[in-house]
């Protein structure tokens, strides 16, 4: 079971990147928690000034831009063999 | 039938407007301003400006970086509220925080191009100047007003900031940038080099002669008071750009699954539409006269080179930048197109003489009512130019003018809430009075200068402002007994 966060305001960007992780989880056939970041003690906390934010079982994969589905998949499975 | 004979009228003027608004000053002006801004939030690396903007860096260095952050990196609040939230939590403190904040919606990328080609150059020059001197002199205040809270947080760690990944942005991509540039240069500079058709060609096009008229008699126009009429060469151009509207939804929508055919096509269509629109284009009895301008020249020579510099780049780098600029279009563009309809409405329905009286002459009272204006109208991002176009041709003064587009995008509710939700009300009244004041004398000194005063006198102003002002922070400094050798502000 993986913890996926997103952190952002809920703008556009945000709302694509939950898009392309949810849809690499499910083509992965990976069972995840997707929890939505949007309180901006909490995203600084990630150290993370550009939003949006994917973070993975805690660890902070990406930030300030919308990741391919192909590199997400990537670091799902790092977070899975980790 | 009265009501029709009173709506139809406005509605004529608002089409007419967006026509004129679309045909005229979109392609060459805000098409490359849109790929510029996307190119800049997707290929420059943020950390290599955020990393000056850490709690051990300089003032003279943090101040310009929060001000060139602004101007590159932020576009929508989107970008800009988490970025202010770190400068002011983790980095730099209230000062730098409160620079980037007045500086990024005056003075981006797609602001001030906008502001450029509708109204003129010299107004965004100074709007480019003046806010960026008033930001750093906002942001200067701000943090002397409110040091000792400031210092609370300066045991939090500067972890943020250090460049995690400092690599600067790739060679590639800055000559990509730079081309962009030159091609938004080529396209909108209104030299004779650029303008001047070196040969003609007349296509025998039977009819268009007669269409150019039908178009004069339904789109109003009238240099008085601004309004500008659509050509054949307009009609074509915004034929065009709806097709570039399908195709671009249809590929970039979708882009981060792949680039499709339509997302080639798309970009196909924006290069044929660049070259079009630089064309001189004229309706004569024996058919369209078409005239290559430098500019046409000048854009297919851009246009050739980012094909070749596009292609080095990766495919990440390209789908991040047809992905932001996208979005900018998506989110910007039709509140653009509302924005410009409704003030070709509203145009019909303000007599000039309401503005020639109220703002018409350079006086404190009327650079005080276009900031109330600015303060109290919420606009969305970049319709405040249009809106300042038909003030401007109404008849207000251009001091005026700047004075409201300084205040209008600085204060608007959404920044007030977003601000106040993260340095607290007290702190944010502050500010929106401070931006208040600056405006009004950016405003009195910028018409000061417009009606021909000398530089001298210009100087005096901006001198006694800032002096009354110094004096103003002295006093205040004196009343609450800070520790010598505190006020590093005041040493420049």
């Amino acid at each position: 079971m993986l913890t996926i966060k997103i952190l952002g305001p809920g703008c556009a960007n945000c709302r694509r990147v939950e898009e392309v992780a949810r849809k690499a989880a499910t083509d992965l056939g990976v069972d995840a928690e997707f929890v939505k970041v949007t309180d901006f003690n909490d995203i600084l906390a990630y150290n993370v000034m550009t939003t949006p934010g994917l973070v993975i079982n805690e660890k902070l994969v990406c930030s300030g831009r919308v990741p391919a589905p192909n590199s997400v998949a990537g670091w799902i499975n790092e977070a899975r063999a980790a | 039938m009265d009501w029709l004979a009173a709506v139809f009228p406005l509605a004529q003027s608002g089409f007419g407007n967006l026509a004129a608004y679309l045909a005229a000053h979109v392609l060459l002006c805000l098409l490359p301003a849109f790929f510029i801004a996307g190119a800049m939030t997707a290929l420059i690396p943020k950390q290599a400006i955020t990393r000056f903007l850490g709690r051990n860096t300089h003032k003279r260095v943090s101040y310009p970086a929060a001000a060139a952050a602004g101007s590159v990196l932020a576009v929508c609040s989107c970008t800009i509220v988490p970025i202010f939230a770190g400068i002011y939590r983790k980095g730099a403190g209230i000062g730098p925080a409160i620079t980037f904040l007045f500086f990024a919606p005056a003075a981006n990328i797609l602001a001030l191009v906008y502001t450029g080609g509708i109204i003129g150059p010299d107004l965004a020059f100074a709007r480019f100047f003046l806010s960026l001197s008033f930001g750093i002199g906002i942001g200067l205040l701000m943090a002397m007003i409110f040091r000792s809270e400031d210092e609370a947080h300066d045991r939090a760690t500067d972890a943020l900031f250090a460049a995690q990944d400092a690599n600067g942005i790739s060679r590639a991509a800055l000559a990509f940038l730079g081309v962009w540039v030159v091609l938004l240069l080529a396209g909108t500079l209104k030299i004779g080099v650029l303008t001047d058709a070196h040969f003609d060609l007349i296509a025998p096009l039977s009819g268009v002669d007669s269409l150019q008229f039908r178009l004069d008699a339904l789109v109003p126009h009238n240099a008085a008071n601004g309004e500008e009429g659509v050509s054949v060469h307009g009609l074509a151009l915004i034929a065009l750009l709806a097709t570039i509207g399908v195709a671009a939804w249809r590929g970039m929508e979708r882009i981060h699954e792949g680039f499709n055919r339509w997302t080639w096509t798309a970009l196909g269509l924006i290069a044929a539409t660049l070259l079009v629109a630089s064309l001189a284009v004229q309706a004569v009895p024996e058919g369209l006269r078409i005239g290559f301008t430098g500019r046409f020249f000048g854009v297919f020579a851009a246009l050739g080179l980012l094909g070749a510099i596009g292609s080095r780049l990766s495919t990440d780098e390209l789908r991040d930048w047809l992905w932001e600029s996208w979005r900018f279009v998506k989110q910007i563009f039709p509140l653009l197109v509302v924005g410009v309809f409704l003030v070709g409405v509203i145009r019909v329905l303000i007599r000039p003489e309401w503005i020639q009286a109220l703002a018409g002459e350079n006086t404190v009272l009327a650079n005080l009512a276009g900031v109330a204006f600015g303060v109290f109208m919420y606009f969305p991002t970049l319709v405040e130019v249009p809106i300042a176009k038909m003030f401007l041709d109404l008849g207000m003064h251009r001091g005026p003018l700047l004075a409201y587009l300084m205040a209008d995008p600085e204060l608007s509710l959404q920044s007030i809430l977003i601000v106040s939700a993260i340095i607290g009300k007290l702190r944010t009244w502050t500010y929106v009075g401070w931006v208040a004041i600056f405006s009004t004398v950016a405003g009195l000194v910028y018409g000061a200068w417009v009606d021909g005063a000398s530089l001298a006198l210009v100087g005096a102003y901006l001198a006694s402002f800032l002096g009354l002002l110094a004096i103003g922070l002295w006093w205040a400094e004196r009343r609450n007994h800070v520790p010598a050798g505190a006020p590093a502000i005041l040493e420049k």
